[in-house]
C-alpha cells in the first residue's frame, strides 16, 4: 500500500524556508537567473544546431564556381553539358542568384532565380515553382524579407535598381517557407529571367552550377573529375560547406561555453556556501527536533523538501522565462552573439525546438546538486548526538 | 521503572581537557513517581535527564527504562524510544519561535505522518489540559514566558508519554508562574506519569507529592 504523503512535513519545510525569507528568496532569484541564462544559451544553440543540420541536409552535393583572381565570377552555362557527361552525375542546374543591398534597412537580400520547367535542387524551391506565375515579374519572399519590406511600406511590389540605374518593378506574390529559417529568411525567389535582368547576368552565364550526384560516396571522385575538366573553377562539395558552417557555429559556441562556465561557477559558489555549514540556530533546531522524536531521515526528508521546493521552483521559472525570452522575444542581445553580422542580414527567427535532452541536462545540472547541498550539512549535524548539537 | 547503573559520563572539551559530568551514579525511579534532582549549575542534573531521554550515551554504565537498555540503543531506535515514551521540557523551552503554538505542539507527531483528525484530537486535548487553547494560532515568539512554558509542556505531552523530564523548568518564570507549574506537575502525577525534574529552585523542595529528592554534587549523588 502506498504510504500517504506527509503534508505536515511539507508544511514544516515551507515554514522553515519562510523563516529565513530574505536569504531563501535571494538564493531562489540567483538560481532562477542562472537557470534562465543557461537554458537560454542551450535553447539558442539547440535552435541553431537544428537550423544548421537542416541547412546542411538541404545543401547541394557539389557547387562549381568560376574563379578569376581569387574571386567568384559568373560561369558559362555550356560547362553544364560537359559536367553532365561525367559518370555518376544525375543533373546539373545553372543557378542564377546574388545579393541585393536594400539601403532603406541596411540589409542584404539573397535573390534566387528559378525556371518554370527546370528540375529544382531543393524542395522549397519546387514548391515555389508550382505556385509562381512565370508570365509576370513576381516574387516570393522569405519571412525576414517580408517583414523588412512591410516596415518600409513595400506591400505589393518593389522596384529593384539595376546595375545600369534603371528600375525593375517586381510584384510581391506571397511568402514562402524554406527548408530552414537560416537559409530562407533573407531569400527572394523569382523568375530566373528577372534575376538576370536585376543583376545584369547574360543568358549564357550563371552564378554557379549545382551538380546532383546519384551516389553520395561518389562525390569526391566526381568533384576531382570536374576540377580536372575545368582547372579554373572552384569545386565545393557538401562536406566542405558543412565544415565551413560548423566552423562558424563552433566559434559562436566558444562564447556559449564562456557563459556556461560563468553560470556554473556562480552556481557552485552558492553550493559551496551551503556546504560550508549550518548556522548555530539551524544546528540547534536539528537538535530540538531530534530531542522531540525526529529521526535522522525525518530531518533529511524535510531538508529534501526545502531543497526541492527552491530548486524545482527556480528550474520551472528559469526554463519558462528562457522559453519566453528565446522564442517569444527572440533572445534580444544573446541572439546577436550567436548569429552575428545582423547589420547585413535580415533578422533571423529562432525556430522552436523542444529538446528533452536539453531540459534534462539543465535539470541534472541544477536540481539534484542543490538538493544535495541542502541535505549534506544537515546530515552532518543530524548524525551528532542531539544533546551535543543543542549544547 | 527508570534505572541508572554505575553511570559515568565524560565530555571531551578538547584533546587535553575532559570534564567528568557524572561519576559512577546509580539510582532507581519507580513508575508514577515524582523525583526532584537538586544541585547547583553544572552539578550533572541535566546530564542525568539527557541520559534517561537517550539524548546522549553514557561513557560507561547502563540506563534501563522499563526493562530496555536504552544506553545501548542505536540512534534511530533511541529517537523512536524518546518519541513514544519521553516528554522533555527544556530549560529555555526550545520552541521554534516562528511557528505558532499549535505548530510547535504537534512537532513530535510530524514524523509519524499522522491522520489530520488524530492530530486535531491530540492537539485539543493538550491545549485544554495546559490552558493555552486561546493561544493556539499565535506565534510562539509573541508569547510570555509562562505561556511559552505551557506550550513546551503541551508539546512534551502530545504523544501521551509515560515519562516527563523537565530541565530547570522554572528558571525563566516568576514565582506565581512557578507555582502554577508545580500544580501542573501534580496533575501529571495524578495521571500516573513519572516526572523527573532537575532544578535548583527551592520552590520544589519538600513538596508533599514529591516522592524523592536527590542531591547531585559535582557529578555524584550526595543524598
Amino acid at each position: 500500500m502506498l504510504s500517504r504523503f506527509n503534508i505536515y512535513l511539507l508544511e514544516y519545510a515551507i515554514n522553515s524556508l519562510l523563516r529565513q525569507k530574505f536569504k531563501n528568496i535571494f538564493i531562489t532569484v540567483i538560481l532562477t537567473i542562472l537557470i534562465f541564462l543557461l537554458s537560454s544559451v542551450f535553447f539558442i544553440s539547440s535552435s541553431l544546431r537544428y537550423e544548421l543540420q537542416s541547412t546542411v541536409e538541404a545543401l547541394p552535393e557539389i557547387v562549381v564556381q568560376n574563379i578569376k583572381a581569387g574571386r567568384h565570377y559568373d560561369i558559362d552555362t555550356q560547362r553544364a553539358d560537359s559536367i553532365l557527361e561525367i559518370t555518376g552525375v544525375n543533373d546539373v542546374v545553372a543557378r542564377v542568384w546574388g545579393y541585393y543591398y536594400f539601403a532603406n534597412a541596411g540589409v542584404n537580400f539573397t535573390i534566387v532565380g528559378i525556371d518554370e520547367y527546370e528540375q529544382q535542387y531543393k524542395n522549397s524551391l519546387s514548391e515555389v515553382s508550382k505556385k509562381m506565375d512565370f508570365s509576370l515579374p513576381s516574387m516570393y519572399l522569405g519571412n525576414g524579407v517580408k517583414n523588412v519590406m512591410k516596415k518600409n511600406y513595400y506591400k505589393e511590389y518593389f522596384n529593384f535598381i539595376k546595375p545600369d540605374g534603371r528600375l525593375k518593378k517586381v510584384m510581391i506574390a506571397g511568402v514562402f517557407d524554406g527548408d530552414t529559417q537560416l537559409e530562407s529568411n533573407d531569400m527572394i525567389v523569382m523568375n530566373k529571367q528577372d534575376v538576370r535582368e536585376i543583376f545584369d547576368i547574360d543568358d549564357n552565364k550563371a552564378t554557379d552550377l549545382v551538380v546532383k550526384i546519384a551516389n553520395v560516396d561518389e562525390i569526391p571522385t566526381v568533384a576531382a573529375k570536374i576540377k580536372q575538366l575545368f582547372p579554373d573553377t572552384r569545386v565545393i562539395t557538401k562536406n566542405d560547406l558543412k565544415i565551413s558552417y560548423q566552423n562558424i557555429f563552433d566559434y559562436k559556441s566558444g562564447v556559449y561555453l564562456a557563459l556556461f562556465i560563468i553560470s556554473l561557477f556562480t552556481f557552485f559558489i552558492i553550493i559551496y556556501d551551503k556546504l560550508s555549514g549550518l548556522s548555530s540556530e539551524e544546528k540547534k533546531e536539528i537538535g530540538i527536533l531530534k530531542a522531540i522524536g525526529w529521526r535522522i531521515e525525518d530531518d533529511l526528508k524535510e531538508k529534501f523538501y526545502e531543497g526541492f521546493i527552491v530548486s524545482v521552483f527556480s528550474y520551472l521559472v528559469g526554463i519558462t522565462l528562457a522559453y519566453v525570452f528565446v522564442y517569444l522575444f527572440q533572445a534580444p542581445l544573446l541572439q546577436n552573439i550567436f548569429t552575428g553580422y545582423s547589420a547585413l542580414k535580415t533578422s533571423f527567427e529562432l525556430t522552436f525546438v523542444y529538446d528533452t535532452q536539453t531540459l534534462a541536462t539543465i535539470f541534472f545540472l541544477s536540481v539534484p546538486i542543490y538538493i544535495a547541498a541542502t541535505i549534506i550539512p544537515s546530515w552532518r549535524s543530524a548524525t551528532l548526538e542531539a544533546d551535543e548539537v543543542m549544547r | 521503572m527508570i534505572e541508572l547503573k554505575n553511570i559515568t559520563k565524560k565530555y571531551e572539551v578538547n584533546k587535553n581537557n575532559t570534564v567528568i559530568a557524572l561519576n559512577e551514579v546509580s539510582l532507581k525511579i519507580n513508575s508514577g513517581e515524582v523525583v526532584v534532582l537538586k544541585g547547583a549549575s553544572g552539578s550533572g542534573k541535566s546530564t542525568i535527564l539527557s541520559l534517561i531521554a537517550a539524548l546522549s550515551k553514557p561513557t560507561s554504565g547502563e540506563v534501563i527504562v522499563d526493562n530496555r537498555r536504552i544506553s545501548k540503543l542505536m540512534d534511530n531506535f533511541a529517537t523512536d524510544f524518546r518519541r513514544d515514551n519521553i516528554g522533555f521540557v527544556f530549560q529555555k523551552y526550545n520552541l521554534i519561535p516562528s511557528l505558532s503554538v499549535a505548530q510547535n505542539i504537534i512537532l513530535p507527531l510530524v514524523p509519524t505522518n499522522p491522520d489530520e483528525k488524530d492530530v486535531e484530537t491530540k492537539l485539543n486535548e493538550v491545549l485544554e489540559m495546559f490552558h493555552i487553547k486561546d493561544k493556539k494560532d499565535i506565534l510562539v515568539k509573541n508569547l510570555s514566558g509562562g505561556e511559552q512554558q505551557r506550550a513546551a509542556i503541551a508539546r512534551a505531552n502530545i504523544n501521551n508519554p509515560d515519562i516527563i523530564l523537565a530541565d530547570e523548568p522554572t528558571a525563566n518564570l516568576d514565582e506565581k508562574l512557578s507555582l502554577h507549574f508545580i500544580e501542573i506537575v501534580k496533575e501529571l502525577k495524578e495521571q500516573g506519569k513519572t516526572v523527573v525534574i532537575a532544578t535548583h529552585d527551592p520552590l520544589f523542595f519538600n513538596l508533599d507529592f514529591v516522592d524523592l529528592e536527590i542531591e547531585i554534587f559535582q557529578g555524584s549523588i550526595v543524598i
